[in-house]
């Protein structure tokens, strides 16, 4: 497998081992979902801007070369690591202050 | 144009920061919160992206960037984590809002 595809695969196991071990559960929830939809949609619009244009370029050696209108798939994982950690902490964080705040 | 990612970054921060304040969001009330993972985040996918640039997964098209790098990547690169975190609090705290379900 090439190494951004094996990177971007990883990084969803480790997302969703965070989302377990930091006890969160946020990738069981319906309303986590309708936000990934949407989010989704920003990221056509900005990624796909990105790589149309484009102002980031992939290495050919790292990637399947697959993509989805003009980003690669690689792309939707490595998004979907980085928005869902992104919540999960914030929601991990937040409950944490609440804790602390009684 | 040299200044295109930027405009692109402030083009998709600008509505939530604007919003960012309202009060039917809780972004404000945990900024502790906020901070602590916008700064995890950030500090993960920078060593990724610093790591995967120097490697050659991707590089970035000098003509739509201000030519400004730290560690081989444009400042643009540094500032779109940044924004990419808040913006998915502002979304997801708005989703969780128009859901109906205010934390």
């Amino acid at each position: 497998m090439k190494e951004y595809t094996l990177l971007a695969l990883a990084s969803v196991a480790v997302v969703t081992a965070a989302d377990r071990f930091l006890n969160v559960r946020l990738l069981v929830r319906k309303d986590f979902w309708i936000f990934t939809v949407v989010m989704s949609g920003c990221m056509l619009l900005t990624n796909g801007y990105l790589t149309w244009r484009p102002v980031v370029l992939y290495g050919e050696a790292f990637f399947m070369t697959l993509r989805l209108g003009t980003i690669p798939i690689e792309d939707f994982f490595y998004g979907f690591s980085l928005v869902s950690l992104t919540i999960i902490l914030w929601e991990y964080f937040k409950q944490k202050e609440r804790e602390k705040g009684g | 144009m040299k200044g295109e990612y930027l405009i692109l970054l402030a083009a998709v921060l600008f509505f939530p920061l604007v919003r960012s304040r309202d009060r039917n969001l809780s972004l404000y009330r945990h900024t502790g919160a906020l901070l602590k993972s916008i700064g995890l985040v950030c500090a993960l996918f920078w060593s990724w992206d610093v790591a995967a640039t120097a490697r050659g997964h991707w590089s970035f098209n000098p003509e739509y960037v201000l030519g400004i790098s730290l560690l081989g990547v444009p400042v643009e690169e540094w500032l779109f984590f940044i924004v990419v975190a808040f913006v998915s609090v502002f979304t997801w705290e708005s989703t969780q809002y128009f859901l109906g379900r205010k934390k």
